[in-house]
């Protein structure tokens, strides 16, 4: 049984079809990319396993649970956790606040203090601004508490969407070494948008590419990014 | 400034800001106005009294003693606010924040309507802690002892509301959950806890409201709570939709600014007091139309 499977998934925002016919399968501890165009939908996809957005059609799957039809709450506390796009962190909330607010749920106080350890030790910056306002931290610090907060729900499955939005390329490499050592460390099965393949072979992976809400191609990550670097040469620097 | 007056301007200011303060919480999680506020104010007010088309108001439960009155009141509009939120806005928890509003009006009418079958529509006098009326003497001035009252009870709802959003979890999943609601239900945040948590809130003050308008005045009047509702309302907008500090700063203003213009104009000016407040709040909104303390980052609800 898959950790997390996505069956016949369409998500449609009024007349406008932003997923559809969409399946695939992640299994326990695997890193999963999503890579694809600006618009082709992985934003949705990911809002849709996490609720966030209501699915037109079809089924998601954690644990041979079906999440589909619940509210992202719901989810949350099934323990699949979201990195979202944008990072949207709580800005008029302290930085400890904001990796308070998904604790709630949880009910071994004693494994909630190892987690803040855990995260204040991978981030140490949040544990020197931990009293101040999260709306004062830089993007890449903004990015780590995002991290970090989805982290203290203790999940299974962790979804993060485009970790390296308007970061310098040094504070990506930090993003995305602490996000596999705490994979690691917590065995998440971790899902993560990334536009680019060459990051994602790097980091090494699965990839899926999405164009017009489909996805059209799944392999390796390091494949991908030796086919885009003969586009590349072929083509010039766009991809 | 004599001391009276003083206190007058920060009894009305209070009140104002209690009562923007129950518009406001609902708003901060909801995106939803609810003109049905100033009817739980009324239907707090009402039951006091023993239902009867009567203008002498004959104490139901505002016959018992304070200390179980009070806690009664509140409890009363806090259930009030839970239920209204249960039976009427959380079937239409996906419906556009207009056609939430429409329905708080249609709760609002409906509620006055409860009222006006149950009591009847003429004004009745109530004596609600008469003896509070006492003036007594501070620094040579004489203000009432209900004005002082008055004054201790705001400030310990408003300290006591910011103590419990502040230090505690409900109070720490409501301020998320009114900055980025989606986000925080990710999190785990329960949405029905939050919402009803806010209506609760909002109910409870706007007993307090009630209470302090019927002990004050001494009167119970099915329309009472249309009246500063309107006031409350602005007072959120100027505030900043959504800001909490800003509905009671805003609060505060514009009763304080009531109580001086009311002594401050000349005679023949009085009558037009209220033009001249709202001329006021009309050039603050020309200024900064967003209020004075919109919040940061507040994002639509869902
Ligand atoms: N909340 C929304 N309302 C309406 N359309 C949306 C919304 N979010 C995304 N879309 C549309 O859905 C499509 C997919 O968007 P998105 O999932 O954000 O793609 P990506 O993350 O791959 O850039 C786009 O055409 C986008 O304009
Ligand atoms: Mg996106």
């Amino acid at each position: 049984m898959p950790k997390l499977g996505v069956y016949d998934l369409a998500v449609r925002y009024g007349k406008l079809t932003a997923i559809s016919d969409l399946s695939f399968a992640v299994a326990e501890g695997e890193r999963v990319f999503i890579s694809g165009p600006n618009g082709a939908g992985k934003s949705s996809l990911l809002s849709a396993i996490a609720g966030a957005v209501r699915a037109a059609h079809g089924r998601i799957e954690m644990d041979g649970e079906i999440l589909s039809g619940l509210g992202p709450e719901s989810i949350a506390r099934r323990g699949l956790s979201m990195v979202p796009e944008g990072r949207r962190i709580f800005s008029g909330l302290t930085v400890l606040e904001n990796l308070s607010v998904g604790t709630g749920m949880r009910n071994d106080r004693s494994a909630v203090a190892e987690d803040l350890e855990i995260a204040y030790t991978a981030f140490p910056i949040l544990r020197e601004r931990a009293k101040s306002p999260a709306g004062n931290l830089s993007g890449g610090q903004q990015q780590m508490l995002a991290i970090a907060r989805a982290l203290m729900t203790n999940p299974k499955v962790m979804l993060v969407d485009e970790p390296s939005l308007g970061l310098a390329p040094k504070v990506v490499d930090e993003v995305y070494d602490r996000l596999c050592q705490l994979q690691a460390l917590r065995a998440l099965t971790l899902v993560i948008v990334e536009q680019s393949s060459a990051r994602a072979a790097r980091v090494g992976g699965r990839m899926l590419l999405m164009r017009g809400g489909r996805i059209v191609a799944d392999g390796d990550a390091a494949s991908f990014a030796a086919r885009d670097l003969l586009t590349e040469a072929y083509f010039g620097d766009a991809a | 400034m004599s001391l009276q007056l003083l206190f007058d301007a920060m009894a009305l200011g209070g009140i104002y800001a209690v009562a923007a303060l129950g518009i406001a919480l609902i708003f901060g999680v909801m995106r939803l106005v609810n003109f049905a506020h100033g009817q739980f104010i009324a239907c707090a007010v009402f039951a006091l009294i023993v239902p009867s088309a009567d203008a002498l108001a004959v104490m139901g439960l505002g016959a018992l003693p304070a200390p179980v009155l009070i806690p009664l009141i509140l409890l009363i509009g806090a259930g009030l606010a839970v239920a209204a939120e249960a039976l009427v806005f959380r079937p239409m928890r996906n419906a556009s924040p207009v056609a939430l509003m429409v329905s708080s009006f249609a709760l609002g009418v409906a509620l006055q309507n409860l009222l006006l079958v149950l009591y009847g529509g003429r004004p009745k006098a109530v004596s609600l802690w008469a003896e509070l009326g006492h003036p007594v003497r501070i620094a040579g001035a004489s203000v009432p002892l209900l004005q002082l009252i008055v004054v201790a009870a705001v400030v310990v709802v408003l300290a006591g509301l910011a103590l419990m959003l502040r230090k505690t979890r409900l109070g720490l999943e409501m301020r998320a959950a009114a900055e980025d609601f989606t986000m925080a239900r990710m999190l785990g945040v329960r949405s029905n806890r939050v919402i009803s948590a806010a209506f609760a809130l909002s109910g409870g003050l706007a007993a307090v409201v009630a209470l302090v308008l019927v002990a004050q005045t001494g009167v119970a009047d099915v329309r009472m709570g249309g009246q500063i509702m309107l006031v409350a309302f602005i007072a959120t907008v100027v505030g900043g939709m959504g800001s909490l500090s800003g509905a009671v700063a805003a609060g505060l203003g514009i009763g304080a600014a009531s109580a001086l213009l009311q002594a401050g104009l000349p005679a023949e000016a009085r009558p037009f007091r209220d033009a001249f407040l709202y001329g006021g709040v009309i050039l603050v909104l020309l200024f900064r139309p967003q209020g004075l303390f919109a919040p940061v980052g507040a994002k639509p609800r869902v």
